[in-house]
């Protein structure tokens, strides 16, 4: 028992030595200043291209922004007029530069037609502007074409200009 | 028939006369009402028996339907019920034919109408030849009393039957109709009643026509996206996709055998002719071209087809034999035809011109090319489809403001509507031999 007091106290002392000393470098004044920093650059959350941001959204939402604008016929024609090849334009410099995107080009009649022989002319509408975005640059792959005839006018009514919105093309995003 | 001939001797009399010469095209308005030798029917009122009630609306609708079809037909012509009055009252079931003959009767229908406790309609007709004094026929038909119309139109069907008609008041008419929202495929009896729908794609379905063995129905859908041509089988309901890719529309069954004739752009992205034989699904294309080829339908003997083509600048009827040689065109006045139907006859073609923003109904007379004009000031008129027995055409018109069917004879009279609810459109009727 002896034993283990005197070793406790041998330890104890060693300790306290120990200690004092530390103490004593401690107090000495501090000159160095050792300079802290980390070196990586700060990461910041990255800006989308236009084309990620627009992959985002549902189709109906980028339908819904109307980047591709419609174009409209004469009666019983089916040849692009020269006052819609503007659009056309615009609608083949939008899809040059989204890639990914397919479109439906869905022809239309209006209702002074037959619904037979307005089911083939709106195909040759759907066609016509197919034709000019493909001469365009626009590769066929990425373009279909439906026809609806006179089944969905998009406006309700008898005079020559309710005729002329009614007969159009519509360009319709259908993958991106 | 010996009937139909003067008739129809009596309306070549009236176009030859009023025509220039036997190959020009003139517009001429006929309107046969008196005259004609139709066959004079006395249709009394029903006897009932049995021990069940039969309640008035029961009564009235067999009554009803019955006399209906009659008059419809242009076979027979019904004794006003008026001059019925004037009769003596007879005695028991002796029927006293010199009384029947005194009111202008040729035929005499005289009919029960029993219920039985499990409201099964039985329904017996028994017809008389009143200058021979004799019964000329007799028939019972049974149903449930659902049917009670359907039951009528057979006793009708009967009558034509007998007299050497085609019996065509249990046929029916596949159209398309918007009333529950979507344009769908509906079918009704051939005077509007019992509609029933038979296709749920929930897409646009366009352009229906029947088969001949009347199982099976053609039709346009969007279903996938496109217009394709669907065959909706009405006993198995299986719905297939017959032909795809461009535009598929306008089938037209053969009457002789198992083809059909329609329009499609799949190979060149332009509306042509194809024939398809539905044993082998084998397909022959008729036309190539670079214009609009549409709209055809057979000529009841099958060897030739009318269409609408745009091949001489403006759509135009043309007519053609069934495997695309000797391509004629018979219409020249007017800049827009289209929608030809050939009567089952073979004597006419019905189509559709628009003149000055409108559509009317004309018929196209084969024998001696005289056009005459069904429709006059009144909307737009479309899709004309003859019956079985060529005497009467339905077609859609806007002329209340929204699109319905309705039934005129060929000569452009007994105007009928026959749908009310939402916008109904492209009737096509049943066909048969």
């Amino acid at each position: 028992m002896k034993r283990v007091l005197i070793t406790i106290l041998a330890v104890m002392m060693v300790i306290f030595l120990f200690d004092s000393c530390k103490k004593k470098v401690e107090t000495e004044p501090v000159e160095k200043v050792e300079k802290v920093e980390e070196t990586t650059t700060k990461i910041e959350k990255p800006k989308l291209t236009e084309e990620e941001l627009l992959l985002q959204k549902s189709l109906d939402q980028i339908n819904k922004e109307g980047h591709l604008k419609k174009i409209n016929f004469d009666f019983d024609k089916y040849t692009i007029r020269e006052d819609m090849k503007g659009i056309l334009h615009n609608n083949a410099d939008w899809l040059l530069k989204h890639k990914t995107i397919g479109i439906s080009i869905d022809g239309h009649c209006d209702e002074r037609g037959t619904v037979e022989y307005n089911m083939a002319l709106g195909e040759k509408r759907a066609e016509a502007a197919k034709k000019y975005l493909v001469s365009l640059g626009i590769t066929e792959d990425r373009i279909k074409i439906v026809s609806y005839g006179k089944t969905n006018p998009v406006v309700k009514g008898v005079d020559e200009k309710t005729h002329f919105m009614n007969r159009r093309d519509e360009f319709v995003i259908i993958k991106k | 028939m010996k009937k139909i001939k003067i008739l129809f001797t009596i309306y070549l009399l009236l176009i030859l006369t009023g025509s220039k010469g036997i190959y020009s095209q003139e517009e001429i308005k006929i309107k046969i009402t008196e005259g004609i030798p139709l066959i004079t029917v006395a249709l009394p009122q029903f006897d009932y028996s049995g021990e069940s009630q039969i309640d008035d609306k029961t009564k009235n609708e067999i009554y009803d339907t019955l006399w209906n079809d009659l008059k419809y037909s242009r076979v027979f012509k019904l004794i006003p019920k008026e001059h019925y009055t004037y009769l003596p009252r007879q005695e028991g079931s002796r029927i006293v034919f010199k009384d029947w003959a005194s009111i202008q009767a040729k035929v005499l229908i005289k009919a029960v109408i029993d219920v039985s406790p499990e409201n099964r309609i039985l329904f017996s007709i028994k017809v008389y030849d009143i200058d021979g004094g004799k019964l000329v026929f007799g028939r019972n038909f049974g149903g449930k009393k659902e049917f009670l119309r359907l039951i009528s139109h057979r006793a009708a069907d009967e009558m034509m039957k007998h007299f050497g008609e085609k019996p065509i008041f249990t046929s029916k008419i596949v159209y398309v109709s918007n009333r529950d929202k979507n344009k769908e495929i509906y079918i009704m009896d051939y005077d509007g009643k019992r509609p029933r729908r038979i296709t749920y794609n929930n897409y646009i379905d366009l352009m229906p026509s029947w088969s001949v063995d009347k199982e099976k129905i053609l039709y346009t859908s969007y279903k996938k996206g496109s217009p394709d041509l669907f065959q909706f089988n009405l006993y198995s309901g299986r719905n297939e996709v017959i032909s795809s890719g461009g535009v598929n529309y306008r089938a037209d069954w053969a009457l002789d055998e198992n083809k059909v004739v329609y329009t499609s752009s799949k190979r060149d992205k332009n509306a042509e002719i194809y024939v398809r034989f539905m044993d082998s699904g084998k397909e022959k294309r008729l036309t190539y071209n670079h214009i609009i080829d549409s709209s055809p339908c057979w000529s009841p003997n099958g060897n030739e087809i009318a269409f609408t083509s745009q091949r001489g600048g403006t759509p135009q009827i043309y007519v053609m034999n069934s495997d695309g040689t000797n391509v004629r065109r018979v219409t020249y006045e007017g800049t827009y035809h289209d929608n030809p139907a050939w009567s089952p006859d073979g004597s006419r073609i019905a189509y559709v011109s628009r003149i000055e923003g409108r559509f009317d109904i004309y018929l196209l007379n084969i024998k001696n090319n005289s056009i005459s004009k069904l429709t006059e000031n009144s909307g737009r008129n479309e899709n004309p489809t003859w019956s079985p027995d060529s005497r009467h055409i339905i077609f859609s018109s806007n002329r209340s403001g929204f699109y319905q069917l309705y039934s005129m004879d060929y000569d452009g009279s007994n105007l009928k509507k026959l749908t009310y609810r939402g916008e109904n459109k492209m009737p096509k009727w049943q066909k048969f031999k």
